[in-house]
């Protein structure tokens, strides 16, 4: 029985960690993340987390956020694990709403992302909803069209449509002699198989490409034979991979076993990332894969910079964390937030209605567009994986 | 007619890593009498700890990086022993089961930890050579996975059956309480069957992860999925029953993606595991 | 306050889970096939609310006797397979139930949108609670109803002759046999009650999460059914409910602050629980 009263107490203890912050002298505003930061994809959150306090440093450097009132207060960050787990998510998102973050950035998994949403009010001053009514403004979770679910939604990621539209496009032009592709897609991974059916396999098409059909592994899968051979025998000329870095490396390993090479290898936007580099960087070469983040220009260099200065890696997933920052100090100033705990729901409310009035963002690359229901239209380049490295392959700015 | 041929026999030969993992996994139960659950990730941690040897030299050939495997897999195994089985009393079969799933979140963990959860490429023997024949072609690393299973199959069989220490073991898997009043020390018979299951393990990681040429905290689950069902379809303890019930599981798997997609192949394997389980409970070489 | 609500629905809803597993041990068969009566729940829970317009409570009552009916059937087969192999083969039962969702679409038009779940993208919107009005507290209280009438049935039999009767064929089969105890009749009703549990568990976890899919019913799920009476001893009912609040109040949502190292105690502090307690939080029953 002691052991239970202490467990329960320790319990609720520590969960009543609310994030308060110490220093109660300065005016701060709270923006809380959260992401995987434990698991196979916690390099996404320890990135997301880098990039949102180098973000915060630079503007607290600049002075900080002006509040309604006209005095300043400095930007405060904090980074929830939510473990890709849609419970967790849950949990954290309610956690958040009891502290005292005005907005929240994240999740990094489209598999926390839609029940996330989902518990949201879905309409705004909808009395009858009883659905949380706290901003999300999601920096990685991709999988297509889910902002919709909620108008408190709103995400910085990239239309992978549109991007794998301009791909083919820009590939039929490029090598007019390539007039096949094959597929090769995680049938068990949302995103991955969103990929394939609804975007590279629609926009090929769209394209003039003639598409051979598609093999199907699932995402621990480790054993490609079957699959490749179907490849082979369909000799497509270019062969289009909707799949993570694990099996995209399984799969191109078999494929060097079976003397299996296409004339051209396309891959999936988060597959643009370290870890195949690590896993198979000889393997991998040649890829092309578009993306809305390269060290291009000075901004973009200068946020990798800083995101590196906190361990973390900058990608298009982080690099979109880096932005989210800017843009919510942007809206935070143009709503004019009060910056008052006592003020607290109707700070949150001014964020959101900045949120949905925007029509253009500024980002790394350029001017992001913002769609009628609240997702991105980011700018993006192609990248080849040469030599161990993503190098950018032709950018359409 | 040739495809599907093929197609079989690269399940075959893929099936051979499922045997070798499933040698270890049919030895503990069957001499321990317990399930460990932590057996797959033990093993892959013990591949894991062979690239240790990567990192002190660059450029280590292929079978030094197995070895360091092999015997980390041996230095987990006992480690395994201790925190799941040396203390947990007997009477509580439950406790040990939970504990070895601890085992298994905690493994994971740290590998997920100590690489940051990327893939880490692995390196591999003969992965270039496919023997062909006509049509057909063999790789030549799986070959290597199988042989290695079959000599570590005679290399047991050689231990229980030929040494004392052998004679311990089946001794105290089939009546304990009488090896001890024999004089048998228990616990340290339990912890060398331990190590030498770890060790197996750890050359079944190291072997694994060169076949796939990727080592990825991802393999663990399922290949614990296909060891337990390998164990069952080869019958508890019965070693080459492990390895033909690991060669059958892959190529009934790679038939059945053939036949019904990737999508509802594990959904048949299951039902495979359920026919044995209703018609012959004993594994394949049951008398039954 | 809503962050604990949450957290109440939460361990409610495990509770359950962990409760459906509770009176399948007893009985002394470990049965890793509870995720997928929890699944068989919540799909149909779903499929009533989402697709048929049911209101919440018949749509429960629904997936508790679809639970039970499933779980039933599987424990036939259940008696001819003992120990080790019980548990892989409702390990293998409970991947195929899963793989059998991940395969399964359903969807009908719903204006101009098309709902139902759509095998690997999984149900989303089920959104019964928020679309009726039910703040977090009402549907926290509307779970723990569930919570405590399963757990109010289970300490019931635990003070009847059913109870005794169960945890008779659980410590020795041959013995319970001896006296006259009917196993079959015992250990198929035990996975029933299980079952029936499990699907009210999972028809709830549902409609919380508003969106399930065939991962979330994975061979983990099915490891905390069990790991929840096991870690909290089978001597009562209070034992499971312990052991969620210790591992989703402390565990999961204590340490969280601990960042990292979360998951890395998570694992060790399961382990250490086992070989300092190895018959639960709350001990064995004696006799």
């Amino acid at each position: 029985m002691k052991t239970i009263a202490l467990a329960v107490a320790a319990a609720f203890a520590a969960a009543a960690y609310t994030g308060s912050d110490a220093l109660a002298q300065e005016k701060t505003v709270r923006i809380s993340g959260f992401g995987a930061k434990t698991g196979v994809i916690r390099l996404f959150g320890i990135n997301s987390e880098a990039a949102m306090l180098a973000a915060a440093e630079v503007i607290n450097k600049q002075g900080g956020v002006t509040l309604a009132d006209g005095s300043k207060a400095k930007i405060v960050v904090d980074f929830l694990d939510d473990r890709c787990n849609a419970e967790e998510g849950i949990s954290v998102i309610r956690r958040i709403y009891g502290s005292d973050a005005v907005v929240a950035v994240g999740p990094t998994c489209s598999n926390v992302a839609e029940p996330l949403y989902g518990i949201l009010q879905k309409r705004v001053d909808d009395k009858g909803d009883s659905g949380l009514q706290m901003p999300v403004f999601t920096d990685v979770a991709i999988k297509g069209g889910l902002a919709k679910i909620s108008e408190w939604s709103f995400r910085n990621v990239p239309s992978e449509w549109t991007m794998y539209s301009s791909l083919y496009y820009w590939l039929k032009a490029k090598h007019p002699n390539l007039k096949t592709v094959y597929g090769g897609v995680e049938e068990d991974f949302a995103h991955s198989r969103a990929s394939w059916y609804a975007v590279m396999k629609d926009r090929a098409l769209a394209n003039g490409y003639e598409v051979m059909g598609e093999s199907k592994w699932l995402l621990n899968d480790s054993n490609f034979s079957t699959q490749v051979r179907e490849m082979k025998k369909a000799n497509a000329d270019i062969l289009s991979v909707a799949a993570h870095p694990f099996t995209t490396c399984g799969l191109l390993k078999e494929m060097k076993r079976q003397g299996y090479k296409p004339k051209l290898l396309v891959g999936l936007t988060s597959t643009s990332s370290m870890e195949v580099m690590q896993g198979c960087p000889k393997d991998v070469e040649g890829m092309i894969i578009p993306t809305s983040y390269a060290p291009v220009n000075k901004e973009a260099k200068f946020a990798a910079d800083q995101t590196a200065k906190y361990k973390g890696s900058a990608d298009l997933h982080s690099m979109a964390a880096w932005e989210n920052m800017f843009i919510l100090k942007q809206v935070m100033e143009s709503e004019r937030i009060s910056g008052d705990k006592s003020q607290l729901q109707a700070d949150r409310r001014k964020i959101r209605d900045g949120l949905a009035k925007l029509k253009e963002t500024k980002g790394l690359l350029g001017v992001t567009k913002r769609t009628e229901d609240r997702e991105a239209d980011k700018p993006y380049l192609f990248v080849q994986a040469q030599k161990g490295e993503w190098k950018v392959l032709h950018n359409p700015l | 007619m040739l495809d599907f041929l093929q197609v079989v026999v690269d399940g075959l030969l893929f099936g051979a890593t499922y045997a070798l993992i499933g040698i270890g996994f049919t030895l503990v139960f069957g001499v321990m009498h317990k399930i460990n659950m932590s057996y797959a990730a033990a093993s892959i941690g013990g591949a894991y700890l062979g690239l240790l040897v990567l990192k002190v030299m660059a450029g280590a050939p292929a079978w030094l990086v197995f070895l360091c495997g092999f015997l980390g897999g041996g230095a987990l195994g006992y480690v395994v022993y201790l925190a799941c089985f040396h203390f947990i009393p007997y009477s509580s079969p439950l406790a040990t089961l939970m504990s070895t799933v601890g085992m298994l979140l905690l493994i994971d963990e740290i590998i997920v930890h100590a690489t940051e959860g990327r893939p880490l490429n692995y390196p591999a023997m003969f992965d270039d050579v496919m023997l062909r024949a006509g049509e057909f072609s063999l790789r030549g690393d799986l070959l290597l996975v199988f042989g290695v299973s079959v000599a570590c199959m005679a290399g047991l069989l050689i231990l229980l059956y030929r040494t004392k220490l052998g004679l311990a073991t089946r001794a105290v898997s089939q009546q304990p309480t009488a090896a001890q009043l024999c004089g048998i020390r228990i616990a340290r018979v339990n912890a060398v069957t331990f190590v030498i299951t770890g060790l197996l393990g750890g050359i079944a990681g190291a072997l694994i992860g060169a076949s796939v040429g990727t080592l990825s905290p991802l393999l663990t689950l399922p290949l614990t999925v296909k060891g337990l069902i390998v164990t069952v379809i080869g019958g508890l303890g019965n070693v080459p029953g492990a390895i033909i019930a690991g060669l059958l599981v892959g190529a009934f798997e790679n038939v059945f993606q053939l036949w019904r997609g990737v999508t509802e192949r594990d959904l048949y394997v299951m039902l495979l595991l359920f026919v044995f389980l209703v018609f012959r409970p004993g594994g394949l070489f049951s008398k039954s | 306050m809503d962050f604990y609500y949450g957290m109440a629905q939460l361990i409610g809803v495990h509770t359950l889970l962990g409760l459906s597993a509770y009176i399948v041990l007893l009985t002394g068969q470990v049965s890793m096939a509870q995720a997928a009566f929890f699944a068989i729940g919540a799909y149909t829970a779903g499929m009533l609310t989402v697709l048929a317009g049911w209101h919440i409570v018949p749509a429960l009552g629904a997936s508790s006797i679809l639970g039970a009916a499933s779980a039933c059937a599987v424990g036939f087969p259940a008696l001819r397979v003992k120990g080790l192999m019980l548990v892989i083969a409702t390990l293998a039962f409970g991947e195929g139930v899963r793989l059998f969702f991940f395969n399964f679409d359903y969807q009908i038009a719903k204006g101009n949108i098309k709902v139902g779940p759509l095998g690997g993208e999984g149900f989303r919107q089920i959104r019964f609670f928020p679309e009726n009005g039910w703040t977090t507290f009402d549907v926290m209280l509307f779970i723990w109803v569930f919570a405590l009438l399963a757990m109010a049935v289970l300490w019931w039999f635990d003070r009847s002759r059913y109870g005794a009767v169960l945890r008779a064929v659980g410590e020795d089969e041959l013995a319970a046999q001896s006296v006259g105890v009917n196993l079959t009749a015992v250990k198929v009703s035990a996975m029933t009650v299980g079952g029936a549990i499990a699907g009210v568990g999972g028809g709830l976890y549902a409609h919380y999460t508003t969106h399930i899919e065939h991962s979330s019913f994975n061979v983990l799920v099915a490891t905390f059914a069990i790991a929840y009476p096991i870690v909290g001893g089978l001597s009562n009912v209070f034992g499971t409910l312990a052991a969620v609040i210790f591992v989703q109040a402390f565990l999961v949502e204590g340490l969280r602050d601990l960042g990292d190292w979360r998951n890395l105690l998570f694992g060790a502090l399961i382990v250490l629980a086992m070989n300092l307690r190895p018959h639960g939080l709350f001990g064995r029953r004696h006799a």
